[in-house]
């Protein structure tokens, strides 16, 4: 056959027919050349330069998107030359192309994780999902969501209008929430390596890496000198802001995917030459478990503890030893839970010394707000010069007065001694606060700094022994928040992993681009930018007041109600690019290790335009590809897109630049499905717009008897979009956003509509837990006079007297819609145009006594909507929580 | 009888040519001036030396150059050949410029009036055509250029016979010929010129490339900015089917031929070949990608030929005299004549036609008449914004297309600004580049983000802002444009800045590493100061300055406020005594 062409890529033998690109014959092939400004939708374009690869022979790069396959040719696709092509042109739109990749909470976080994501999941009521969400990232959400210092908070722009979005107690919410649900959420487990890990150190880091290796499929036990896991999280912080049993509670579900749990066993020198001999690897994650000395005369008298030690010796249960007057010294967290506990301990009198002012005082503002509810005195610019005793016994503290001096570098103002004044304050018992170290015994033979801490390379956590790892509190710069060595842990796990299968890890390989974002808006931009959006009251999580918690350990914050948490969370406004998961230029960026400063310069004139009820251009991140107006143009005829402007000035906007909505847009969201970047997105199917990780399935829309092909995106069980199955051109409006309500119940059903509506109804009840006073029904035009006759039968028995309305992607089907979809329909080769529309017309369904008028719906609870499915098997039955989803359409 | 001409091209209507159209006629009509025949021809491109006006007495041509509607009424009033209408008089040296010159394309360009075909007739025209018409084949015609050597006047020189063979052997019968007479290149008006002094030459040529690859339509796609052009194609079109020469089977021939105007809307990359053909389709001016190129899928899908008006000019003249006639001239390589448009800093500009082989110092030295000012020669630029610059040591390189391309530059559509020791090479590139960036039709990555990324780095060398590896990263970028762009205007955007590189790289370091311009010309890395020595108070400067920055007393020393400075460079223009410096 002449019409078949030899010829090789990358060395491998292909065969392409006559007329194929390069491209196109690669692909086939299995072999991804990257591409900007491609799809087989619309005509070659040529515009990007990314799809360039090498010919033997050929002084010239090509584009393999428009360049034909030809007999004998030899391509290479990712030569340094190609590579270098590439990366420019990669570069270059980079340089022109504004926003944040990932929210600035989710780069605050030092683990990374994703707070958009849970927090728009919780603002859906998708709390399973959003569960599932913080614990791909670490296994302590309840825990951690009580004690972290939330730094995602402080970088929430939330705030600019009225608070941050409260991260940390909605991650507590979804961690309170799984624990109460015992059966929820086993991560899955890779299948066993048959290597064993060795992980010392029960506390936050240990857990975490324990738990992320344990899902590699890892063997791994965790040693710990304490009698419970959980290390600090246990013995370091008060039972009053962290209970036990959540810690207990969240430690059995590791222990629960197979982690051998050994307490009690401190490890020596020679035991870890024992593990080190057993195990394929070792992390040491010991913590930073000594307090700090402030080196002043009278520290070693009888009555000066340090505060961890007295924090611990309250977690065990011990004899304080603490008497009637305490001090503690310092203005960290440490320092709060110290004289909060010294309170509930029974002191009577509690005194913080702090040499600056509350303003400088690390600790949390709300720690120290309620550390002085419950009546512990600080004394600012106080700072302890002498420990006073008397036969060797506490019983005072000498304390130089301070000043607040000039700025120092950091912008601190430091504190300066007020030439002479002295305050002496008589007590019994002085707790140091000041900081925290590591004492690495049994671990001499490991490199460690001068401080004393551990070693371990910053990119791979190996320490200065070969297989043994460490990271946490116990290692480099010491101790910090728990959060930050869980972020090390989860790093570390990676890299042991990388290791056990014989690799070595770097980090330094991790995608920058991840963190990629423009500069930082200022408050008023933010403003500016959410205009929409008003101020709302703080929601205060419950809590007892001072006076009643004061006297006990007991926990005093009681965490969000459902309802809570979803007002809470839905106060997100979402800065996060809405396309992180999907966007080519990221994907590739981060492929060729692109720098996104190399070429920086201007940014073109941009913003964002809420264009019509479910498309969002944000023309700051769009890269010009053309495929949004081609494919507007040559493939649905409309034009609603083009390019204006010459050189750089170049933008796409609608036509004669009015707004979207007022050209021959037909909100088909095809545009939306090309555009490689961020700049066109789509309004979610769910209520709140959320960046998630997608799984796509084939399906059959349902809107006609076209059945055109679909793919249903989904994150989870959470529904996030529809768009055409692969090789279907096009959807018409319905079939692309007709399907987009916040919740769908699917219910295999048949036609026994009476045991269908019950069960839901059921099952509402039970589980959805949703108001069932004022129901409503909905029924598609897609059913038969008789099967909407047999639902509104079944419906009355189930529910009483319902208003009955009809429903197609919310709308009547008119003959509009129909002309639509078989206008996709012949954009997709079908010949036949649908004139046998499935079921009835609005009119139809008026005469079985089903009325157009959605208005009916309007003051109901809930709807229950019949036809309206998005996969075959199960035409279906779908709840609709929040009747004023229909207001959108 | 006399024949009065005045040379009414553009040029000469801006040097006031049409006041002394005006003065003369009334004088004629008065019967002032008596036994005169009045009337105007297009531009001999001695631009510097409008008005002209020929008079043509019986048996010869007398030329008088800058004149007013003084000479008018002395000629009335004192007659030819005296003194004071001699002193009108076209100096030797001018015409010895334009004996060394060898006109084709331009052959009638000043001679005739281009608003009456009987002129172009009498001058020979339409006998080509007559000939072509009357027995020769298709081939016939495409052999004839073959062997002419004609290749394309619109900058890429693209042997012209080839793309006609490519679209007359294109399957199909509806094919189409387009004129490119967009001339979009900044300072050239070499199209213009033919248009708007010889279109009867234009139309003879498109007619007979329309003949030969088959063509029954052809368009002049015309820059909008060209008003004149088009009236007088306008004009002569109307003339052209009024004689039979356009339209239904011409000159009884069976051939026949529409032609028709479409004014361009004045982007530069609308000259490219494919953007035009998009352009007069009613898209967005924007290339397409190649292959398919223009004679196997052009206007309207259909094989297409598109040549530019210089290279159209030339085709009469070819047929008329033989493929030979015109190979005979010019070098191995490069064939016949080119049009230039000299300028910059040279003394005597304007359009020259010379023959291929002459070298740029022949050209600069003996037509142009050297630098202006008597200053240093520098640099030439070839070929505007895409061309590139040939310094002083290269001056004796000869007009071929590929001895000027070995030299980083190209032969372009016929720029040519010469340059003294006064430009700033980095600022010249920066320039060129600020034109090409805004130019770009903004498709692809490399043209519409690349240009303007290098133009922020030329402009903060020039500020005084260059950073070390500056340099190295415009060489990159300039590669990856010339890589990686789809059209002629992104391939040859960097030449400017790599022969300016390749040949003044230590201006570039000069401003990077020294801040410090050698030309003295960029604002932000010079500063005026004043001699005290030199200064005799003359307070000259300081009235002459902007920003009263210039401060002293009568015949004391004055001096500059470098913060008040704007840096104008006025009171050094105006000072007497040489006081003034650039540092
Ligand atoms: C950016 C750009 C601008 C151009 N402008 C012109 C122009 O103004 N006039 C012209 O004749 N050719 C211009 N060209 C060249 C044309 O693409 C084409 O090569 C030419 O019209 C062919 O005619 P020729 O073979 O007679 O030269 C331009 C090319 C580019 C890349
Ligand atoms: S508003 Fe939402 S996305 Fe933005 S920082 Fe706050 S929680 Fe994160
Ligand atoms: S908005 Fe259009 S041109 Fe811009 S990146 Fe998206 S698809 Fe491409
Ligand atoms: S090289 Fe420049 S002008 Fe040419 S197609 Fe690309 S962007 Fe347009
Ligand atoms: S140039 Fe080929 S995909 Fe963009």
């Amino acid at each position: 056959m002449d019409n078949v062409i030899n010829l090789k890529i990358n060395g491998k033998e292909v065969t392409a027919v006559k007329g194929q690109t390069i491209l196109q014959v690669a692909k086939e092939n299995g072999i991804d050349i990257p591409n900007m400004c491609y799809s087989e939708k619309v005509k070659v374009y040529g515009a990007c330069g990314v799809c360039v690869v090498e010919a033997k022979g050929m002084p010239k790069l090509m584009r393999s998107c428009a360049t034909m396959a030809a007999e004998g040719m030899d391509i290479e696709t990712e030569t340094p030359r190609v590579v270098q092509a590439r990366k420019v042109a990669l570069e270059l739109m980079l340089s022109d192309h504004k926003g944040d990749c990932r929210p600035p909470c989710v780069k605050a976080c030092p683990a990374g994780t994703d707070c958009q994501g849970y927090v728009g999941l919780i603002a859906n009521g998708k709390f399973d999902e959003a569960n599932k969400l913080v614990k791909d990232k670490f296994p302590l959400p309840a825990s951690i969501g009580r004690v972290c210092p939330h730094p995602c908070e402080q970088k929430c722009r939330r705030q600019a209008i009225d608070d941050p979005v409260q991260i940390a107690f909605l991650k507590r919410f979804v961690g309170d929430k799984a624990l109460e649900s015992a059966s929820s959420c086993t991560p899955d487990i890779a299948a066993d390596t048959g290597k064993k890990v060795a992980v010392i150190g029960g506390g936050p880091a240990g857990l975490s890496a324990a738990y992320h290796l344990r899902r590699m499929g890892h063997g791994v036990t965790i040693f710990d000198a304490m009698p419970h896991m959980g290390g600090m999280l246990r013995y370091g912080i008060p039972e009053y802001r962290l209970p036990n049993t959540v810690v207990d509670a969240e430690v059995k579900a590791i222990e629960n995917m197979g982690v051998k749990l050994v307490n009690n066993t401190k490890i020596n020198a020679e035991k870890f030459n024992e593990l080190k001999a057993d195990y394929d690897a070792v992390l040491v994650a010991i913590g930073a478990w000594t307090s700090s000395k402030m080196r002043i005369p009278g520290e070693d008298a009888k009555g000066v503890m340090g505060g961890i030690d007295f924090l611990r010796k309250l977690a065990l249960k011990e004899e304080s030893g603490i008497g009637k007057r305490v001090a503690v010294v310092g203005g960290g967290n440490t320092a709060m839970d110290a004289c909060r506990s010294a309170v509930r301990a029974g002191a009577e009198e509690v005194y913080t010394f702090y040499r600056r002012t509350r303003e400088e005082m690390p600790a949390d503002k709300v720690e120290v707000n309620e550390a002085e509810e419950e009546g512990v005195i600080f004394k600012f610019l106080c700072n302890p010069v002498e420990i006073l005793s008397k036969d060797g016994v506490v019983c005072g503290i000498k304390a130089q007065k301070m000043e607040l001096g000039e700025p120092d570098a950091s912008g601190r103002r430091s504190p300066v001694p007020v030439e002479g004044a002295f305050e002496i304050v008589e007590l019994d018992t002085v707790i140091m606060a000041i900081g925290q170290g590591t004492k690495a015994e049994g671990f001499e033979e490991l490199e460690l700094t001068r401080k004393g801490t551990i070693v371990a390379d910053e990119k791979t956590y190996m320490t200065s022994v070969e297989g043994v790892f460490a990271c946490g509190d116990a290692t480099n710069k010491g101790a910090d928040i728990a959060i930050r060595a869980i972020g090390e842990a989860i790093n570390a796990a990676a890299s042991i992993n990388e290791y056990l299968g014989g690799k070595k890890r770097t980090f330094a390989e991790t995608s920058q681009y991840d963190l990629y974002s423009s500069v930082e808006p200022t408050f008023e931009q933010i403003r500016e930018k959410h205009s929409d959006k008003a101020p709302v009251q703080k929601i205060v999580m419950s809590h007892d007041n001072a006076e009643e918690r004061k006297t006990n350990f007991n926990e005093f914050m009681h965490g969000f109600t459902e309802d809570e948490a979803i007002r809470e969370a839905s106060k997100c406004l979402e800065c996060g690019c809405m396309d992180y998961y999907e966007c080519k230029l990221i994907n590739y960026a981060n492929r060729y290790d692109c720098q996104p400063g190399r070429l920086a310069g201007s940014i073109h004139k941009a913003g964002i335009e809420d264009c019509n009820e479910f498309i969002i251009r944000d023309t700051a991140k769009c890269v010009l590809c053309g495929l949004c107006v081609r494919a507007c143009e040559e493939v649905t005829g409309n034009t609603a897109l083009g390019l204006v402007g010459r050189g750089f000035d170049t933008i796409v906007a609608p036509e004669m630049c009015l707004a979207l909505d007022k050209s021959k847009c037909t909100a088909c969201g095809l545009c939306v499905s090309l555009c490689p970047t961020g700049a066109l997105t789509e309004k979610p199917a769910m209520k709140k717009a959320v960046p998630l990780k997608q799984t796509r399935e084939e399906s059959v829309c349902r809107f006609c008897t076209n059945g055109c092909k679909t793919e249903v995106v989904k994150h989870g069980t959470a529904l996030l979009k529809v768009e055409p199955a692969e090789g279907v051109v096009n959807l018409c409006h319905n079939g692309r956003f007709g399907v987009c309500d916040d919740d769908f119940a699917y219910i295999e059903c048949g036609s026994d509509y009476e045991a269908a509506v019950n069960a839901i109804v059921e099952d509402i009840k039970a589980t959805v837990n949703l108001d069932l006073s004022k129901p409503a029904v909905a029924i598609s035009a897609l059913h038969t006079e008789a099967e909407a006759k047999a639902l509104m039968a079944a419906c009355k028995k189930a529910l009483g007297d319902v208003p009955v309305f009809t429903l197609s992607g919310g709308k009547k089907l008119s003959g509009k819609d129909l002309e639509l979809s078989n206008e996709a329909n012949k954009q997709n080769g079908k010949d036949t145009v649908s004139d046998i529309y499935f079921g009835v017309s609005a009119d139809g369904l008026a005469k079985a006594g089903v009325s157009s008028d959605m208005n009916v719906a309007k003051n109901s609870t809930v709807i229950l909507a019949f036809g309206e499915d998005i996969d075959e098997k199960t035409l279906g039955i779908s709840v609709v929580k929040l009747p004023n989803v229909f207001e959108k359409l | 009888m006399l024949r009065i001409v005045v040379g009414e091209g553009s040029c000469g209507i801006a040097a006031g040519a049409a006041k002394v159209y005006n003065r003369l006629e009334s004088l004629i009509n008065d019967g002032v001036l008596k036994d005169c025949e009045l009337s105007v021809t297009g531009c001999i491109g001695m631009c510097y030396l409008e008005p002209i006006v020929d008079v043509y007495t019986d048996n010869e041509r007398i030329t008088f150059v800058k004149t007013d509607e003084k000479f008018a009424e002395l000629l009335a009033e004192k007659g030819l050949g005296s003194e004071e209408v001699n002193a009108y008089l076209i100096p030797q040296a001018d015409v010895d410029r334009l004996d060394k010159q060898t006109r084709i394309a331009l052959r009638n360009c000043g001679n005739i009036n281009p608003e009456k075909i009987e002129d172009y007739i009498a001058a020979g025209g339409y006998e080509a055509l007559k000939k072509v018409l009357s027995g020769m084949s298709q081939d016939d015609v495409i052999n004839v250029i073959k062997v002419s050597g004609l290749a394309g006047r619109g900058g890429a020189g693209f042997p012209t016979w080839f793309k006609w063979n490519a679209a007359k052997s294109s399957p199909g019968e509806e094919k189409y010929l387009i004129c490119n007479a967009d001339e979009g290149d900044p300072g050239a008006f070499m199209d213009r010129a033919v248009i708007e002094s010889d279109p009867h030459n234009l139309i003879e040529g498109m007619l007979i490339g329309a003949y030969a690859i088959g063509a029954k339509e052809a368009v002049v796609y015309v820059r909008a900015e060209y008003p004149l052009a088009i009236i007088r194609l306008t004009n002569a079109i109307k003339q052209a089917e009024a004689k039979g020469y356009l339209g239904e089977n011409i000159m009884g021939s069976g051939f026949s031929c529409k032609m028709r105007i479409k004014a361009g809307a004045g982007a530069f990359v609308c000259g490219e070949e494919t953007a035009l053909i998009e352009s007069l389709e009613g898209q967005r001016g924007m290339p397409r990608l190649k292959p398919p190129f223009p004679a196997q899928s052009g206007y309207w899908h259909k094989p297409s030929n598109i040549n530019n008006v210089e290279t159209f000019a030339n085709v009469p003249w070819i047929m008329a005299n033989g493929g030979e006639a015109f190979s005979s001239m010019g070098t191995e390589d490069s064939k016949g004549t080119k049009v230039f448009a000299l300028t910059g800093k040279i003394k005597k500009g304007g359009l020259v036609e010379i023959p291929m082989g002459m070298t740029l110092r022949e050209v600069i030295y003996d037509i142009g008449n050297g630098i202006k000012d008597d200053k240093e020669f520098k640099a030439v630029q070839m070929g505007g914004p895409s061309g590139g610059c040939i310094p002083k040591d290269l001056l004796d390189t000869v007009i071929d297309y590929k001895k000027l391309g070995a030299t980083g530059a190209i032969m372009g559509s016929g720029g040519m600004v010469v340059m003294d020791e006064t430009t700033c090479m980095v600022d010249m590139a920066r320039f060129f580049l600020d034109f090409t960036a805004k130019e770009s039709c903004g498709k692809c990555v490399p043209c519409r983000l690349g240009t303007k990324r290098m133009l922020e780095i030329l402009t903060r060398i020039v500020n005084g802002e260059g950073k070390e590896g500056d340099i190295e990263l415009l060489e990159e970028l300039c590669l990856s444009i010339k890589d990686g762009s789809l059209c002629g205007l992104g391939q040859t955007a960097p030449n400017p800045v790599l022969t300016t590189l390749k040949y003044f790289r230590h201006e570039y370091e000069a401003h990077i590493r020294d801040k410090k311009c050698p030309a003295k010309q960029c604002k932000s890395l010079i500063s005026y100061t004043i001699i005290a020595d030199k200064c005799k108070g003359c307070t000259l400067c300081a009235r002459n300055c902007p920003v009263e920055a210039i401060s002293g007393s009568v015949k004391q020393p004055h001096v500059i406020d470098a913060e008040k400075c704007i840096k104008c460079g006025k009171c050094k223009d105006n000072c007497k005594f040489n006081a003034i410096e650039i540092n």
